[in-house]
């Protein structure tokens, strides 16, 4: 009774405590934002015949859809030619935005609009990947994805070296914001083509947050107030973050438990059939020489499903995981070349890399950023060799108009400076959440392994300075 | 995960952070603010699952609650390449009417637009929906919401109509620069052979769908993008009029 008393305090100050997987929310941040801004910028040049006015899916075909089923769309708020290129520009430069970490808080949600606007807008011309970068659209806005590998993590890190005095002086977020409200008006009188609240709900109530978030940071930087704001975020980060693992083991195992019914896949020769088809065979030598051998078709028939439907029990195994891992993302780049599905694939590859553990994910980064450091007159390190988590330190206090993108710090700042030390046990906060949160637990059991092995990795590089409390600088 | 845990000093360095820190009332908000995004996140879950799960008990109990959750902007469907893959290959083709610039019509014999579409995926290491999704699409979209006699079901039915008639149009106008006057539709199926060492043949003959002749309404719904209005409804109202 006590002992799980004492585990369920420590998951709760697990996950109010910190926006855990920094490096994982960034690596899909950039992952899809990036998928999506090469979609676009492909399709640049077929972007009337998909989603303008005059499309064969026309602006009234859409329209008719769209009324009923309440999907959220700003391109049908007028059939305007202009309209539907400040859109489509408004897409690209979002993804674009997105990708650099460049006040991510605001910009994943204009992303959100971007995608849902287009998809919405027509339909029938999406797939498999589409539907998955419309999925985690919507989910990114819950994530502080923004806390390394960002513009965002740079000027907390430049604000922290200042001495937070930047911060009063940032008029960019406070800006961003007021223009937000215009939008959302918009979005609100518009009224014709949303009977659906879902997404203009979401938008008002993450505006109002963030409004409310820097007001607080502003009147009372070091209130309790302030501090329950990033307990929440935190706790909101986390959440979405489980439900981004979940959905990637949702689409994996739907896709696997399904084809366990199918007589092709039984049989062993499903393979064989989408190298046929005409509309997924754009190098149909090569899917000869894949599809010419009895034995090997078979057995990457078997080996598919059987990855597939396994995937999601051996996140309780890190080794294993990882192994299961790299055959999937091998799959998907072979998919993307053999079938022609190279954006599906990309998509599907940024949702398994949030997967990925934390150690690869730092070394990647740290290469990214030897590399593009090379190319610094100032030999600073750039975006990728960002190693700690930004807004950890007391410069992060009341970090600036994009609070969620920051870590732990303030919490841990007050800590220091006022907080009751062991005022009362996490747990006794638990309450009804328990439940809940047992099954989060095993989710983040696995990633939480990775995470563990670069907290020790961690170490060398950014110093304890990433616990709570101490700063990465002197 | 540990990541900010870092270094893992001792624990008894650490003063309290994050909830712990928190003066009772905002300890109380933080605990209600969990298990209410917990609690939203266990049923979101859930009405994902039951949506993406075969049809079931649970499910057809609550479908409309399921369905009121999950759409518009949370459908998904990951039934990749199963239960079976697709082990045909359907193309969409066309043939038409045309009136040429100086006021003749001419006939155009059958056109394989999906053949069209092949060929522009073959080699292409980025095929664009426009190639890849859009005709495709359009006619599972049709055959979807149309009965065997090609009588349209539902609303989606017209809808499904007006799509199809639109591609082929636009295809046919790209193609020959002239005004398009009436389309005939059909769908040819052939089957994929299935792999010479598995012993099993299929049939090799194609199957056709032929729907009727539909009038295309005059240019103002060819230029629907720009003019915008019911033009394009009415017109279709009419097209369809006249393949009865």
């Amino acid at each position: 009774m006590n002992r799980s008393a004492i585990a369920l305090g420590k998951l709760v100050s697990k996950v109010t405590d910190s926006a855990l997987g920094p490096y994982q929310s960034a690596v899909i941040r950039i992952g899809f934002a990036a998928t999506w801004l090469l979609f676009l910028l492909r399709e640049f040049p077929h972007r009337h015949e998909l989603y303008g006015p005059d499309s064969p899916w026309s602006w009234e075909l859409g329209e008719r859809l769209v009324s009923d089923n309440g999907a959220f769309t700003v391109l049908l708020w007028t059939d305007s030619e202009l309209w539907f290129e400040v859109v489509y520009v408004f897409a690209v430069l979002a993804s674009l935005l997105l990708a650099v970490g460049w006040r991510t808080r605001a910009v994943s949600v204009f992303f959100m609009v971007g995608v849902l606007s287009l998809q919405n807008r027509s339909v029938f011309m999406g797939d498999g990947g589409d539907n998955v970068i419309h999925l985690m659209a919507v989910y990114l806005v819950f994530t502080r994805c923004g806390q390394v590998w960002s513009l965002d993590a740079r000027r907390a890190r430049r604000r922290e070296a200042a001495g937070g005095e930047q911060e009063r002086a940032d008029v960019v977020g406070p800006v961003l914001w007021a223009l937000s409200a215009g939008g959302l008006l918009a979005v609100s009188l518009s009224g014709t083509t949303t009977p659906d609240p879902f997404v203009p709900v979401l938008l008002w109530t993450v505006w109002a947050a963030l409004g409310a978030w820097w007001l607080v940071g502003r009147v009372a930087p070091r209130s309790d107030a302030r501090a329950l704001f990033d307990v929440v975020g935190n706790i909101v980060h986390n959440t979405a973050l489980l439900v981004i693992m979940a959905e990637a083991c949702l689409i994996y195992a739907t896709a696997g438990w399904y084809k366990i019914q199918g007589s092709r896949w039984q049989d062993g020769t499903a393979l064989h059939y989408p190298l046929h088809l005409d509309y997924f065979s754009p190098w149909p030598g090569l899917a000869d020489l894949l599809a010419s051998n009895a034995t090997m078709v078979m057995l990457i028939t078997y080996g598919t499903v059987a990855v597939q439907v396994a995937f999601p029990f051996t996140l309780f195994n890190r080794r294993v995981k990882n192994v299961l891992l790299a055959l999937m993302i091998t799959e998907h780049l072979a998919i993307a070349v053999v079938l022609g599905l190279p954006f599906f694939s990309m998509a599907m590859i940024v949702a398994d890399s949030v997967f990925l553990p934390t150690t690869f994910l730092r070394r990647v980064g740290d290469a990214a950023g030897r590399l593009t450091g090379r190319f610094r007159p100032d030999g600073q390190s750039g975006l990728a060799s960002a190693t700690a988590p930004a807004g950890t330190g007391p410069g992060a206090t009341g970090s600036a108009w994009v609070p969620a993108q920051g870590g732990p710090g303030w919490a841990a700042e007050r800590a220091k400076h006022g907080g009751e030390p062991g005022a009362a046990a996490p747990g006794a906060v638990a309450g009804t959440a328990a439940e809940a949160e047992a099954e989060a637990e095993a989710e983040t059991g696995a990633a939480g392994t990775d995470a563990g092995g670069a907290g020790s990795h961690g170490s060398e590089t950014s110093g304890t300075g990433a616990s709570g409390g101490g700063s990465t600088r002197p | 995960m540990e990541a900010h845990e870092g270094g893992s000093p001792p624990e008894e360095t650490h003063p309290p952070t994050g909830v712990a820190a928190l003066g009772l009332p905002c300890r109380i908000a933080a605990a209600f603010a969990l298990a209410a995004v917990a609690g939203v996140a266990c049923v979101h879950l859930g009405m994902v699952f039951l949506h993406l799960a075969p049809s079931n008990t649970l499910s057809k109990q609550h479908a409309e609650a399921i369905d009121r959750w999950v759409y518009p902007e949370f459908e998904q469907n990951w039934k990749l390449f199963a239960p079976n893959p697709l082990q045909q290959n359907i193309a969409v083709q066309v043939r038409a009417e045309i009136r040429t610039e100086d006021g003749r019509t001419r006939s155009v014999g059958w056109t394989d637009l999906s053949a069209e579409d092949g060929r522009a995926i073959d080699g292409n290491p980025a095929p664009s929906h426009t190639q890849q999704n859009e005709l495709r699409r359009a006619w599972d979209f049709f055959t979807s919401s149309h009965d065997e006699e090609n009588r349209p079901v539902g609303s989606r039915g017209r809808i499904s109509e007006e799509y199809l008639r639109r591609i082929v149009v636009m295809r046919l106008g790209r193609a020959h620069g002239a005004e398009v006057e009436r389309i005939q539709i059909r769908s040819r199926t052939l089957q994929v052979q299935p792999p010479a060492w598995s012993g099993e043949k299929a049939s090799a003959e194609p199957r056709y769908r032929v729907l009727p002749w539909w009038l295309v309404p005059d240019e103002s719904d060819a230029a629907a993008g720009e003019s915008g209005g019911s033009a394009g409804f009415a017109a279709s109202g009419r097209a369809r009029g006249g393949a009865r």
